[in-house]
Protein backbone atom coordinates (compact mmCIF):
# COMPACT_ATOMS: atom_id res chain seq x y z
CA UNK A 1 0.00 0.00 0.00
CA UNK A 2 1.44 3.16 -0.92
CA UNK A 3 1.10 5.93 1.92
CA UNK A 4 2.00 9.06 0.25
CA UNK A 5 2.58 11.57 2.73
CA UNK A 6 4.32 11.78 6.51
CA UNK A 7 1.79 10.72 9.31
CA UNK A 8 2.49 12.62 12.34
CA UNK A 9 0.25 12.37 15.79
CA UNK A 10 1.06 15.75 18.07
CA UNK A 11 -0.84 15.22 21.44
CA UNK A 12 -2.91 18.31 22.47
CA UNK A 13 -2.24 18.92 26.01
CA UNK A 14 -4.85 19.74 29.11
CA UNK A 15 -5.35 23.42 28.29
CA UNK A 16 -5.56 22.69 24.44
CA UNK A 17 -7.91 19.81 25.08
CA UNK A 18 -10.07 22.07 27.74
CA UNK A 19 -9.72 25.19 25.61
CA UNK A 20 -11.44 23.35 22.34
CA UNK A 21 -13.79 22.16 24.29
CA UNK A 22 -14.41 25.72 26.03
CA UNK A 23 -15.06 26.93 22.25
CA UNK A 24 -17.74 24.50 21.35
CA UNK A 25 -19.69 24.92 24.28
CA UNK A 26 -19.51 28.76 24.53
CA UNK A 27 -19.83 28.80 20.91
CA UNK A 28 -23.30 26.74 20.95
CA UNK A 29 -24.41 28.65 23.90
CA UNK A 30 -24.31 31.69 22.11
CA UNK A 31 -25.82 30.65 19.16
CA UNK A 32 -28.58 28.87 20.44
CA UNK A 33 -31.72 30.99 21.48
CA UNK A 34 -31.99 28.90 24.77
CA UNK A 35 -29.29 30.61 26.81
CA UNK A 36 -31.16 34.03 25.78
CA UNK A 37 -34.46 32.86 26.71
CA UNK A 38 -33.04 31.26 30.33
CA UNK A 39 -31.36 35.05 31.03
CA UNK A 40 -34.52 36.68 30.31
CA UNK A 41 -36.65 34.27 32.22
CA UNK A 42 -34.25 34.81 35.46
CA UNK A 43 -34.60 38.31 34.38
CA UNK A 44 -38.56 38.20 34.44
CA UNK A 45 -39.24 36.09 37.16
CA UNK A 46 -37.72 38.35 39.84
CA UNK A 47 -39.45 41.35 38.71
CA UNK A 48 -42.83 39.22 38.47
CA UNK A 49 -42.23 38.22 42.25
CA UNK A 50 -41.14 42.02 43.53
CA UNK A 51 -44.32 43.61 42.15
CA UNK A 52 -46.66 41.51 41.47
CA UNK A 53 -46.53 38.78 44.33
CA UNK A 54 -47.89 39.07 47.45
CA UNK A 55 -50.50 37.34 49.86
CA UNK A 56 -53.41 38.33 51.23
CA UNK A 57 -53.32 39.37 55.13
CA UNK A 58 -56.25 39.07 57.82
CA UNK A 59 -57.91 42.42 56.30
CA UNK A 60 -58.03 40.86 52.93
CA UNK A 61 -55.38 43.22 51.70
CA UNK A 62 -52.70 41.85 49.06
CA UNK A 63 -49.01 42.76 51.15
CA UNK A 64 -45.83 42.21 49.20
CA UNK A 65 -43.86 39.81 49.36
CA UNK A 66 -40.91 41.95 50.09
CA UNK A 67 -40.94 45.18 51.95
CA UNK A 68 -36.89 45.56 50.65
CA UNK A 69 -36.26 45.39 47.06
CA UNK A 70 -32.66 43.36 48.20
CA UNK A 71 -34.20 40.65 49.77
CA UNK A 72 -35.32 39.32 46.19
CA UNK A 73 -31.37 38.67 45.66
CA UNK A 74 -31.21 37.08 49.56
CA UNK A 75 -32.76 36.48 52.78
CA UNK A 76 -31.47 38.63 55.45
CA UNK A 77 -29.59 36.24 57.88
CA UNK A 78 -28.08 32.50 56.89
CA UNK A 79 -31.78 30.18 56.79
CA UNK A 80 -31.66 26.89 56.61
CA UNK A 81 -35.29 26.00 57.32
CA UNK A 82 -37.47 27.70 54.77
CA UNK A 83 -40.06 29.70 56.86
CA UNK A 84 -41.84 31.77 54.29
CA UNK A 85 -41.84 31.95 50.33
CA UNK A 86 -40.51 35.05 50.85
CA UNK A 87 -37.30 33.79 52.53
CA UNK A 88 -36.78 31.16 49.78
CA UNK A 89 -37.88 32.56 46.43
CA UNK A 90 -34.36 34.89 45.87
CA UNK A 91 -31.48 34.75 43.77
CA UNK A 92 -31.09 30.84 44.55
CA UNK A 93 -33.88 30.27 42.06
CA UNK A 94 -30.98 31.07 39.52
CA UNK A 95 -30.13 27.56 40.20
CA UNK A 96 -33.51 25.95 39.40
CA UNK A 97 -33.02 27.74 36.24
CA UNK A 98 -29.68 26.68 35.88
CA UNK A 99 -30.34 23.22 36.31
CA UNK A 100 -32.88 22.80 33.41
CA UNK A 101 -30.75 24.32 30.99
CA UNK A 102 -27.80 22.61 31.99
CA UNK A 103 -29.88 19.34 31.49
CA UNK A 104 -31.28 20.88 27.97
CA UNK A 105 -27.70 21.55 27.24
CA UNK A 106 -25.95 18.09 27.72
CA UNK A 107 -29.38 16.40 26.71
CA UNK A 108 -29.04 18.31 23.31
CA UNK A 109 -25.29 16.71 22.98
CA UNK A 110 -26.36 12.77 23.85
CA UNK A 111 -30.13 13.74 21.73
CA UNK A 112 -28.24 14.66 18.63
CA UNK A 113 -25.17 12.11 18.85
CA UNK A 114 -22.82 14.92 19.22
CA UNK A 115 -21.48 13.59 22.25
CA UNK A 116 -20.14 10.69 19.79
CA UNK A 117 -17.98 13.09 18.21
CA UNK A 118 -16.79 14.42 20.13
CA UNK A 119 -15.48 11.65 22.13
CA UNK A 120 -14.05 10.10 18.58
CA UNK A 121 -11.63 12.82 18.42
CA UNK A 122 -9.12 14.20 21.04
CA UNK A 123 -11.63 14.67 23.67
CA UNK A 124 -11.25 12.51 26.69
CA UNK A 125 -14.34 11.83 29.21
CA UNK A 126 -12.81 14.67 31.86
CA UNK A 127 -12.46 17.20 29.99
CA UNK A 128 -16.14 17.01 29.22
CA UNK A 129 -17.03 16.86 32.60
CA UNK A 130 -15.04 20.20 33.02
CA UNK A 131 -16.05 22.02 29.99
CA UNK A 132 -19.50 21.36 31.06
CA UNK A 133 -19.59 22.64 34.60
CA UNK A 134 -17.42 25.36 33.46
CA UNK A 135 -20.16 26.17 30.93
CA UNK A 136 -23.27 25.92 32.99
CA UNK A 137 -21.55 27.66 35.88
CA UNK A 138 -21.15 30.67 33.43
CA UNK A 139 -24.50 30.44 32.28
CA UNK A 140 -25.86 30.71 35.93
CA UNK A 141 -23.05 33.75 36.64
CA UNK A 142 -24.90 35.76 33.66
CA UNK A 143 -28.31 34.81 34.97
CA UNK A 144 -27.39 35.81 38.69
CA UNK A 145 -26.66 39.44 36.64
CA UNK A 146 -29.48 39.71 34.32
CA UNK A 147 -31.64 38.49 37.81
CA UNK A 148 -29.83 40.97 39.69
CA UNK A 149 -31.19 43.60 36.73
CA UNK A 150 -34.59 42.46 36.68
CA UNK A 151 -35.01 43.07 40.24
CA UNK A 152 -33.65 46.13 40.71
CA UNK A 153 -35.79 47.10 37.84
CA UNK A 154 -38.84 45.67 39.13
CA UNK A 155 -37.75 47.31 42.67
CA UNK A 156 -37.12 50.94 41.30
CA UNK A 157 -40.44 51.11 39.81
CA UNK A 158 -42.65 49.42 42.55
CA UNK A 159 -40.64 51.93 44.84
CA UNK A 160 -39.93 49.12 47.09
CA UNK A 161 -37.31 49.90 49.76
CA UNK A 162 -33.54 50.37 48.67
CA UNK A 163 -31.84 50.27 52.16
CA UNK A 164 -28.97 47.87 52.20
CA UNK A 165 -25.33 47.37 53.41
CA UNK A 166 -23.66 47.47 49.61
CA UNK A 167 -20.82 45.58 50.98
CA UNK A 168 -22.73 42.75 52.27
CA UNK A 169 -24.80 42.82 49.07
CA UNK A 170 -21.97 42.58 47.10
CA UNK A 171 -20.50 39.94 49.03
CA UNK A 172 -24.09 37.84 48.86
CA UNK A 173 -24.18 38.51 45.22
CA UNK A 174 -20.29 36.81 44.56
CA UNK A 175 -21.36 34.05 46.82
CA UNK A 176 -24.26 33.32 44.71
CA UNK A 177 -22.33 33.63 42.04
CA UNK A 178 -19.75 31.36 42.88
CA UNK A 179 -21.26 28.83 44.51
CA UNK A 180 -22.59 28.47 40.29
CA UNK A 181 -19.74 26.66 39.72
CA UNK A 182 -20.45 23.94 42.06
CA UNK A 183 -24.19 23.14 41.19
CA UNK A 184 -22.77 23.30 37.61
CA UNK A 185 -20.79 20.38 38.38
CA UNK A 186 -23.74 18.64 40.42
CA UNK A 187 -25.96 19.62 37.15
CA UNK A 188 -23.42 17.45 34.79
CA UNK A 189 -23.02 14.71 36.87
CA UNK A 190 -26.92 14.40 37.39
CA UNK A 191 -27.03 14.58 33.61
CA UNK A 192 -24.04 12.10 32.76
CA UNK A 193 -25.62 9.63 35.56
CA UNK A 194 -28.70 9.92 33.94
CA UNK A 195 -27.56 10.29 30.07
CA UNK A 196 -29.98 8.11 29.35
CA UNK A 197 -33.24 9.28 30.63
CA UNK A 198 -33.57 12.89 29.49
CA UNK A 199 -36.97 13.21 31.78
CA UNK A 200 -34.90 11.52 34.92
CA UNK A 201 -32.18 13.91 34.67
CA UNK A 202 -34.11 17.14 34.12
CA UNK A 203 -36.46 16.20 37.07
CA UNK A 204 -33.59 15.45 39.12
CA UNK A 205 -31.94 19.01 38.58
CA UNK A 206 -35.62 20.89 39.08
CA UNK A 207 -36.06 19.19 41.97
CA UNK A 208 -32.78 19.54 43.91
CA UNK A 209 -32.46 23.05 42.89
CA UNK A 210 -35.63 23.75 44.36
CA UNK A 211 -34.04 22.88 47.74
CA UNK A 212 -36.79 20.74 48.74
CA UNK A 213 -34.08 17.58 49.71
CA UNK A 214 -32.31 20.43 52.13
CA UNK A 215 -35.55 21.53 53.60
CA UNK A 216 -36.76 18.18 53.85
CA UNK A 217 -33.62 17.12 55.65
CA UNK A 218 -33.80 19.91 57.59
CA UNK A 219 -37.32 19.55 58.47
CA UNK A 220 -36.36 15.47 59.53
CA UNK A 221 -33.06 16.61 61.63
CA UNK A 222 -33.12 20.21 62.59
CA UNK A 223 -31.57 23.15 61.46
CA UNK A 224 -27.90 22.67 60.44
CA UNK A 225 -25.27 24.36 58.42
CA UNK A 226 -22.88 21.31 58.39
CA UNK A 227 -26.27 20.20 56.13
CA UNK A 228 -26.53 22.63 53.79
CA UNK A 229 -23.09 22.59 53.19
CA UNK A 230 -23.69 19.03 52.33
CA UNK A 231 -27.13 19.11 50.47
CA UNK A 232 -27.19 22.70 49.35
CA UNK A 233 -23.80 23.95 49.10
CA UNK A 234 -23.43 27.61 51.12
CA UNK A 235 -25.97 29.25 48.80
CA UNK A 236 -28.13 30.38 51.83
CA UNK A 237 -24.94 31.35 53.73
CA UNK A 238 -24.41 33.87 50.89
CA UNK A 239 -27.27 36.35 52.42
CA UNK A 240 -27.58 40.31 53.25
CA UNK A 241 -25.23 40.29 56.24
CA UNK A 242 -22.64 38.48 54.65
CA UNK A 243 -18.99 38.69 55.00
CA UNK A 244 -15.77 38.20 53.41
CA UNK A 245 -16.16 34.44 55.56
CA UNK A 246 -19.17 34.20 53.89
CA UNK A 247 -17.51 34.25 50.56
CA UNK A 248 -14.86 31.93 51.30
CA UNK A 249 -17.15 29.45 52.70
CA UNK A 250 -18.98 29.63 49.51
CA UNK A 251 -15.85 29.79 47.25
CA UNK A 252 -14.50 26.46 49.16
CA UNK A 253 -17.85 24.63 49.06
CA UNK A 254 -18.03 25.75 45.52
CA UNK A 255 -14.80 23.88 44.51
CA UNK A 256 -14.80 21.00 46.81
CA UNK A 257 -18.38 20.06 45.04
CA UNK A 258 -16.82 20.97 41.60
CA UNK A 259 -13.91 18.71 42.24
CA UNK A 260 -15.81 15.99 43.66
CA UNK A 261 -18.20 15.69 41.29
CA UNK A 262 -16.19 15.86 38.19
CA UNK A 263 -13.90 13.05 39.29
CA UNK A 264 -17.35 11.24 40.25
CA UNK A 265 -18.26 12.30 36.47
CA UNK A 266 -15.39 11.42 34.69
CA UNK A 267 -15.26 7.94 36.66
CA UNK A 268 -18.68 7.44 35.25
CA UNK A 269 -17.87 8.13 31.88
CA UNK A 270 -14.89 6.18 31.36
CA UNK A 271 -16.41 3.19 32.60
CA UNK A 272 -19.24 3.58 30.52
CA UNK A 273 -20.06 3.32 26.89
CA UNK A 274 -21.35 6.31 24.99
CA UNK A 275 -25.18 6.21 23.83
CA UNK B 1 6.38 6.24 7.14
CA UNK B 2 6.90 2.92 7.85
CA UNK B 3 5.03 1.32 4.44
CA UNK B 4 4.38 -2.00 6.52
CA UNK B 5 2.38 -0.03 9.63
CA UNK B 6 -0.97 -0.51 10.22
CA UNK B 7 -3.78 1.90 10.55
CA UNK B 8 -5.83 -0.48 12.60
CA UNK B 9 -4.41 -3.55 14.62
CA UNK B 10 -6.73 -5.32 16.78
CA UNK B 11 -6.34 -8.34 18.57
CA UNK B 12 -8.62 -10.26 20.97
CA UNK B 13 -11.09 -7.77 20.95
CA UNK B 14 -14.08 -8.48 23.06
CA UNK B 15 -17.24 -6.63 24.07
CA UNK B 16 -20.74 -7.89 25.77
CA UNK B 17 -23.63 -6.47 26.14
CA UNK B 18 -25.43 -7.48 29.25
CA UNK B 19 -23.92 -10.98 29.20
CA UNK B 20 -24.83 -11.02 24.78
CA UNK B 21 -21.53 -11.32 23.49
CA UNK B 22 -21.09 -8.70 20.55
CA UNK B 23 -17.64 -9.52 19.58
CA UNK B 24 -15.79 -12.20 20.12
CA UNK B 25 -12.20 -12.39 20.45
CA UNK B 26 -12.03 -10.08 17.27
CA UNK B 27 -8.78 -9.88 15.33
CA UNK B 28 -8.58 -7.21 12.74
CA UNK B 29 -5.53 -5.50 10.59
CA UNK B 30 -6.26 -2.48 8.26
CA UNK B 31 -3.09 -1.49 6.64
CA UNK B 32 -2.33 1.86 6.48
CA UNK B 33 -3.61 3.85 2.85
CA UNK B 34 -6.42 1.01 2.36
CA UNK B 35 -9.97 0.84 1.76
CA UNK B 36 -11.04 -1.52 4.27
CA UNK B 37 -14.62 -3.09 3.30
CA UNK B 38 -15.91 -4.35 6.43
CA UNK B 39 -18.61 -6.66 5.82
CA UNK B 40 -20.87 -8.84 8.01
CA UNK B 41 -24.72 -9.49 8.11
CA UNK B 42 -27.11 -7.34 10.44
CA UNK B 43 -25.77 -7.58 14.47
CA UNK B 44 -22.52 -9.49 12.97
CA UNK B 45 -20.75 -6.75 15.12
CA UNK B 46 -19.79 -4.25 12.31
CA UNK B 47 -20.87 -1.16 14.77
CA UNK B 48 -19.64 -2.63 17.94
CA UNK B 49 -16.14 -2.66 16.55
CA UNK B 50 -16.15 0.92 14.90
CA UNK B 51 -17.52 2.28 17.71
CA UNK B 52 -14.93 0.67 20.40
CA UNK B 53 -12.11 1.91 17.49
CA UNK B 54 -13.62 5.65 17.80
CA UNK B 55 -13.56 4.81 21.47
CA UNK B 56 -17.58 5.51 21.97
CA UNK B 57 -17.68 1.85 23.82
CA UNK B 58 -15.47 0.52 26.42
CA UNK B 59 -14.31 -2.88 25.51
CA UNK B 60 -14.31 -5.80 28.11
CA UNK B 61 -10.75 -7.19 27.03
CA UNK B 62 -8.47 -6.65 23.97
CA UNK B 63 -6.33 -4.32 22.18
CA UNK B 64 -6.96 -1.60 20.09
CA UNK B 65 -3.83 0.09 18.25
CA UNK B 66 -4.14 2.77 15.70
CA UNK B 67 -1.14 3.53 13.83
CA UNK B 68 1.24 1.89 15.82
CA UNK B 69 -0.17 3.81 18.99
CA UNK B 70 -2.75 3.23 21.74
CA UNK B 71 -6.15 4.30 20.69
CA UNK B 72 -6.52 5.94 23.69
CA UNK B 73 -3.86 8.44 22.84
CA UNK B 74 -5.07 12.14 22.12
CA UNK B 75 -2.85 12.68 19.24
CA UNK B 76 -4.21 9.89 17.36
CA UNK B 77 -7.57 10.46 18.42
CA UNK B 78 -7.15 13.91 16.61
CA UNK B 79 -6.88 12.49 13.47
CA UNK B 80 -9.59 10.43 13.48
CA UNK B 81 -12.95 10.64 11.72
CA UNK B 82 -15.94 8.72 11.69
CA UNK B 83 -20.00 8.87 10.92
CA UNK B 84 -21.31 6.13 12.60
CA UNK B 85 -25.23 5.76 12.95
CA UNK B 86 -25.42 9.83 12.01
CA UNK B 87 -23.55 12.85 11.79
CA UNK B 88 -23.91 13.68 15.47
CA UNK B 89 -25.18 17.21 13.90
CA UNK B 90 -27.43 19.76 15.86
CA UNK B 91 -30.70 19.52 14.10
CA UNK B 92 -31.58 23.20 14.82
CA UNK B 93 -28.12 24.60 13.75
CA UNK B 94 -27.13 25.53 10.60
CA UNK B 95 -24.71 23.10 8.38
CA UNK B 96 -22.17 25.56 8.85
CA UNK B 97 -22.19 26.05 12.59
CA UNK B 98 -22.25 22.26 13.26
CA UNK B 99 -19.10 21.94 11.10
CA UNK B 100 -17.93 25.45 12.92
CA UNK B 101 -18.24 23.64 16.49
CA UNK B 102 -16.32 20.60 15.23
CA UNK B 103 -13.54 22.95 13.91
CA UNK B 104 -13.45 24.47 17.06
CA UNK B 105 -13.23 20.81 18.78
CA UNK B 106 -10.34 19.98 16.76
CA UNK B 107 -8.55 23.29 17.10
CA UNK B 108 -7.95 24.05 13.50
CA UNK B 109 -6.21 27.09 12.59
CA UNK B 110 -7.93 28.60 9.69
CA UNK B 111 -11.18 27.13 10.21
CA UNK B 112 -13.28 29.04 7.46
CA UNK B 113 -10.71 27.25 4.59
CA UNK B 114 -11.08 24.19 6.17
CA UNK B 115 -14.75 24.41 6.29
CA UNK B 116 -15.05 25.27 2.79
CA UNK B 117 -12.34 22.72 2.09
CA UNK B 118 -14.86 19.36 2.94
CA UNK B 119 -17.99 21.45 1.97
CA UNK B 120 -16.58 21.03 -1.37
CA UNK B 121 -15.00 17.88 -1.43
CA UNK B 122 -19.06 16.63 -0.05
CA UNK B 123 -20.46 19.17 -2.94
CA UNK B 124 -21.95 20.93 -0.31
CA UNK B 125 -20.84 24.65 -0.34
CA UNK B 126 -24.17 26.22 -1.47
CA UNK B 127 -25.85 24.72 1.41
CA UNK B 128 -23.91 25.74 4.57
CA UNK B 129 -26.81 28.06 5.79
CA UNK B 130 -28.95 25.24 5.64
CA UNK B 131 -30.41 24.21 9.29
CA UNK B 132 -29.62 20.25 9.42
CA UNK B 133 -32.86 19.62 10.39
CA UNK B 134 -33.84 20.30 6.85
CA UNK B 135 -31.39 18.77 4.89
CA UNK B 136 -32.65 15.14 3.01
CA UNK B 137 -30.89 12.00 4.18
CA UNK B 138 -28.31 12.26 1.34
CA UNK B 139 -27.10 15.44 2.52
CA UNK B 140 -27.26 15.08 5.86
CA UNK B 141 -24.79 11.86 4.67
CA UNK B 142 -22.57 14.02 3.25
CA UNK B 143 -22.40 16.46 6.06
CA UNK B 144 -21.36 13.86 8.27
CA UNK B 145 -18.99 12.82 5.55
CA UNK B 146 -17.72 16.41 6.16
CA UNK B 147 -17.39 16.38 9.73
CA UNK B 148 -15.12 13.52 9.74
CA UNK B 149 -12.94 15.04 6.98
CA UNK B 150 -12.12 17.91 9.07
CA UNK B 151 -8.83 18.07 10.50
CA UNK B 152 -7.32 16.17 7.87
CA UNK B 153 -7.65 12.51 9.30
CA UNK B 154 -5.48 9.65 9.10
CA UNK B 155 -8.01 7.20 9.46
CA UNK B 156 -11.99 7.71 8.25
CA UNK B 157 -14.52 5.42 9.50
CA UNK B 158 -17.95 5.10 8.30
CA UNK B 159 -20.99 2.90 8.97
CA UNK B 160 -23.16 2.69 6.20
CA UNK B 161 -22.68 5.92 4.46
CA UNK B 162 -23.96 4.93 1.36
CA UNK B 163 -27.26 3.70 3.33
CA UNK B 164 -30.75 5.43 1.66
CA UNK B 165 -28.82 7.51 -1.07
CA UNK B 166 -29.68 7.21 -4.74
CA UNK B 167 -27.60 6.54 -7.52
CA UNK B 168 -26.14 9.67 -8.03
CA UNK B 169 -25.33 9.64 -4.21
CA UNK B 170 -23.73 6.83 -4.22
CA UNK B 171 -21.58 7.52 -7.34
CA UNK B 172 -20.67 10.99 -5.43
CA UNK B 173 -19.96 9.26 -2.24
CA UNK B 174 -17.58 7.03 -4.24
CA UNK B 175 -15.58 9.71 -5.87
CA UNK B 176 -15.25 11.21 -2.68
CA UNK B 177 -13.98 8.28 -1.16
CA UNK B 178 -11.90 7.72 -3.79
CA UNK B 179 -10.16 11.29 -3.89
CA UNK B 180 -9.71 11.21 -0.47
CA UNK B 181 -7.29 8.16 -0.12
CA UNK B 182 -5.44 8.41 -3.41
CA UNK B 183 -4.87 12.16 -2.78
CA UNK B 184 -4.27 12.06 1.11
CA UNK B 185 -3.45 8.63 1.97
CA UNK B 186 -6.30 8.72 4.36
CA UNK B 187 -7.19 4.90 5.40
CA UNK B 188 -10.79 4.22 5.22
CA UNK B 189 -12.50 1.69 7.17
CA UNK B 190 -16.35 1.63 5.62
CA UNK B 191 -18.81 -0.85 6.22
CA UNK B 192 -21.86 -1.70 3.52
CA UNK B 193 -24.72 -3.71 2.76
CA UNK B 194 -24.29 -2.57 -0.64
CA UNK B 195 -21.61 -4.81 -1.57
CA UNK B 196 -21.70 -3.85 -5.32
CA UNK B 197 -20.82 -0.12 -4.45
CA UNK B 198 -18.19 -1.55 -1.99
CA UNK B 199 -16.36 -3.97 -4.14
CA UNK B 200 -16.15 -0.42 -6.65
CA UNK B 201 -13.88 1.03 -4.07
CA UNK B 202 -12.05 -1.43 -1.81
CA UNK B 203 -8.49 -2.44 -1.67
CA UNK B 204 -9.20 -4.87 1.57
CA UNK B 205 -11.78 -7.12 2.66
CA UNK B 206 -12.73 -7.94 6.32
CA UNK B 207 -15.88 -10.36 6.71
CA UNK B 208 -17.37 -10.87 9.72
CA UNK B 209 -19.34 -13.24 11.33
CA UNK B 210 -20.79 -13.59 14.71
CA UNK B 211 -18.53 -11.26 16.50
CA UNK B 212 -15.40 -12.76 14.62
CA UNK B 213 -13.33 -12.20 11.92
CA UNK B 214 -13.73 -15.08 9.46
CA UNK B 215 -11.74 -14.03 6.66
CA UNK B 216 -9.50 -11.06 5.53
CA UNK B 217 -8.31 -10.74 1.86
CA UNK B 218 -7.25 -8.30 -0.46
CA UNK B 219 -8.97 -7.27 -3.39
CA UNK B 220 -6.00 -9.03 -5.21
CA UNK B 221 -6.82 -11.80 -3.26
CA UNK B 222 -10.61 -11.75 -4.00
CA UNK B 223 -10.07 -10.96 -7.22
CA UNK B 224 -7.77 -14.41 -7.63
CA UNK B 225 -10.44 -16.43 -5.32
CA UNK B 226 -13.54 -14.98 -7.41
CA UNK B 227 -14.46 -18.23 -9.69
CA UNK B 228 -15.10 -17.69 -13.50
CA UNK B 229 -18.17 -18.72 -15.15
CA UNK B 230 -20.28 -18.74 -18.32
CA UNK B 231 -23.73 -18.48 -18.50
CA UNK B 232 -25.51 -19.90 -21.51
CA UNK B 233 -29.14 -19.75 -22.84
CA UNK B 234 -30.69 -21.28 -25.56
CA UNK B 235 -33.89 -22.69 -26.52
CA UNK B 236 -33.87 -26.27 -25.28
CA UNK B 237 -31.87 -25.46 -21.55
CA UNK B 238 -32.81 -29.15 -19.95
CA UNK B 239 -30.68 -30.21 -23.68
CA UNK B 240 -28.09 -27.85 -23.03
CA UNK B 241 -28.18 -28.36 -19.45
CA UNK B 242 -27.53 -32.68 -19.69
CA UNK B 243 -24.90 -31.71 -22.90
CA UNK B 244 -22.84 -29.36 -20.82
CA UNK B 245 -22.74 -31.52 -17.56
CA UNK B 246 -21.67 -34.52 -19.78
CA UNK B 247 -18.82 -32.68 -21.33
CA UNK B 248 -17.58 -30.12 -17.87
CA UNK B 249 -17.43 -31.23 -14.05
CA UNK B 250 -19.05 -28.02 -12.75
CA UNK B 251 -22.10 -27.25 -13.95
CA UNK B 252 -25.28 -25.71 -12.72
CA UNK B 253 -28.98 -24.18 -13.04
CA UNK B 254 -29.38 -20.90 -11.47
CA UNK B 255 -30.96 -17.67 -12.34
CA UNK B 256 -32.55 -19.10 -15.46
CA UNK B 257 -29.54 -20.11 -16.99
CA UNK B 258 -27.33 -23.03 -17.09
CA UNK B 259 -23.78 -21.90 -15.43
CA UNK B 260 -20.62 -23.64 -16.10
CA UNK B 261 -18.03 -22.71 -13.61
CA UNK B 262 -14.13 -22.64 -14.09
CA UNK B 263 -13.86 -22.95 -17.78
CA UNK B 264 -11.85 -19.82 -18.93
CA UNK B 265 -12.25 -21.03 -22.95
CA UNK B 266 -15.94 -19.99 -23.85
CA UNK B 267 -15.18 -21.49 -27.29
CA UNK B 268 -14.70 -24.75 -25.88
CA UNK B 269 -18.02 -24.41 -24.58
CA UNK B 270 -19.87 -22.81 -27.62
CA UNK B 271 -18.44 -26.22 -29.47
CA UNK B 272 -19.46 -28.81 -27.74
CA UNK B 273 -23.17 -27.12 -27.74
CA UNK B 274 -22.53 -26.80 -31.95
CA UNK B 275 -21.80 -30.32 -32.05
CA UNK B 276 -24.74 -31.44 -30.02
CA UNK B 277 -27.19 -29.70 -32.43
CA UNK B 278 -27.97 -26.83 -29.73
CA UNK B 279 -27.33 -23.31 -30.96
CA UNK B 280 -26.84 -21.00 -27.75
CA UNK B 281 -28.86 -17.63 -27.75
CA UNK B 282 -26.66 -16.04 -25.09
CA UNK B 283 -23.23 -17.34 -24.19
CA UNK B 284 -21.26 -14.89 -21.89
CA UNK B 285 -18.24 -14.68 -19.72
CA UNK B 286 -18.50 -13.93 -16.30
CA UNK B 287 -17.06 -13.69 -12.72
CA UNK B 288 -18.31 -14.29 -9.37
CA UNK B 289 -18.16 -10.64 -7.53
CA UNK B 290 -18.29 -9.94 -3.98
CA UNK B 291 -21.84 -10.26 -2.93
CA UNK B 292 -22.11 -13.61 -4.41
CA UNK B 293 -18.34 -14.84 -2.76
CA UNK B 294 -19.57 -13.31 0.42
CA UNK B 295 -23.23 -15.77 0.17
CA UNK B 296 -21.25 -18.60 -0.59
CA UNK B 297 -18.94 -18.10 2.58
CA UNK B 298 -21.47 -17.32 4.45
CA UNK B 299 -23.75 -20.71 3.39
CA UNK B 300 -20.27 -22.48 3.92
CA UNK B 301 -20.07 -20.82 7.36
CA UNK B 302 -24.05 -22.06 8.56
CA UNK B 303 -23.68 -25.42 7.08
CA UNK B 304 -20.09 -26.47 8.55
Amino acid sequence: MEQTRELTFKSPGFYERLKSMLGVDFYRLFHTPMFYIFLAIAAIIPAMVLSMTGMPNEQGETVKLYENTWNIIAADKPLYIINSMGDYANMNMVFIFGGIMVSIFIGHDYKSGYVKQLFTTHSLKADYMMSKSIAGAFSMMCMCITYLCGGLMAGVITGADMSVNIGSLLLAILGKMIMSLGWGSLYTLLNVVFRRYFGVSITLCFVIGTGIPVIGAAGLMGNNSGLNILLYGSSVNACLSSNIGTLLTCAAVSCCWALVYNIWGSYILSRCDVY
Amino acid sequence: MNEKINAIEIRGLTKSFRGLYALDRLDMTVPAGAIYGFIGENGSGKSTTEKLICGQLVPDKGKIRLFGKSYKNPGVRARVGALIENAGCFPNSTVYQNLMMQAINLNLKNRSEEMQRVLKIVRMENNAGLKFKKCSLGMKQRIGIAMALLGDPALLILDEPINGLDADGMRIMREILVDITQNSGCTVLISSHILGELEKIATHYGIIRQGKMIEELTAKEMESRSRVFTSVRAKDMQNTFLVLRHFFRNVRAEDGCVRVYDVDDTEQIAARLMENGIIPNELKKNKIGLEEYYTQLMSRKEAG
